[in-house]
């Protein structure tokens, strides 16, 4: 168990909604007491996948749900930790990730009759490989729930040195781990 | 600069207060080992015990946001708020 001290860490987007969701008492309190030490540090790409997905979830509401994922975008947004943007070192390192593990390890998600598509699959594959590149050039530990497609970046990463120098490895830690 | 106007921060005050007996027993001593006066034993723990507080308040108020945030919405709803559409593939969006 990694304590909050150790930190800042980088929280992927699943991440950071399932430990703010948590209802274990040992995540409730390591999360409070690491927000009380740090701010939550994540990637512009996270911030776009949340307001992406309100907005979503607006458009789909009616009345007084909407003015709920409205407020609810509202709270997040106002008590956002340290956001990191794509400058010119991430979206280089991106780079170099995507094309050495082009397609995503692990198919689109599905849920009862749901399914996401490919196109979807692809790009959130591609938000993943930009949030690993913040973790690498930020020097950060990634706290994620998505071991098989985190875990396919750091192999990545350590198998061609020569692509990321002075970078890497990939910390990892697994919200499955502390939830 | 040699005569710098004090900011709030670094200005004093004075002020009685009551101390548990015991406690201002042992601000005494430790003053006495590190060799300054008692008022600056006082300050710098009241300082951390005041740090400690603003920490805890933050703590709430980040809390409360991620509460507000993320805590009325279904399992489907979070997906979607992590990025991930989900379709029904029969179904044109």
């Amino acid at each position: 168990m990694v304590h909050p001290a150790f930190g800042p860490f980088l929280f992927d987007t699943s991440a950071e909604s399932r430990i703010a969701r948590s209802q274990n008492p040992a995540v409730k309190d390591w999360f409070a007491e690491y927000v009380a030490l740090h701010p939550v540090h994540v990637s512009a790409i996270t911030v776009m996948e949340r307001v992406r997905g309100y907005a979503l979830l607006a458009r789909r509401a009616t009345g007084r749900g909407r003015e709920t994922v409205e407020a609810a975008q509202a709270a997040y947004l106002n008590e956002l930790g340290h956001v990191y943007p794509v400058d010119t070192a991430v979206a280089t390192v991106a780079g170099e990730i995507m094309a050495l593990v082009p397609q995503p390890p692990t198919p689109p998600r599905r849920a009862h009759k749901l399914v996401e598509s490919r196109q979807e699959r692809l790009v959130r594959w591609r938000f993943d490989c930009i949030i690993a590149a913040t973790a690498l050039v930020t020097e950060m530990v990634l706290i994620h729930n998505n071991p098989a497609d985190f875990e396919s970046i750091r192999s990545a990463v350590e198998i061609s040195p020569k692509r990321f120098p002075r970078l890497g490895p990939l910390g990892l830690i697994r919200c499955e781990s502390r939830v | 600069m040699k005569h710098a106007r004090r900011n709030n921060s670094t200005a004093k005050a004075r002020t009685t207060i009551t101390l548990p007996a015991d406690s201002l027993k042992q601000a005494k001593q430790i003053a006495r080992a590190r060799k300054v006066n008692l008022s600056t034993v006082i300050s710098e723990a009241l300082e951390n015990g005041l740090r400690m507080h603003r920490s805890a308040q933050r703590s709430e108020q980040v809390l409360d946001a991620y509460r507000k945030a993320f805590g009325g919405f279904s399992e489907e709803e979070v997906l979607l708020l992590d990025g991930i559409v989900l379709n029904n593939p029969g179904k044109r969006q």
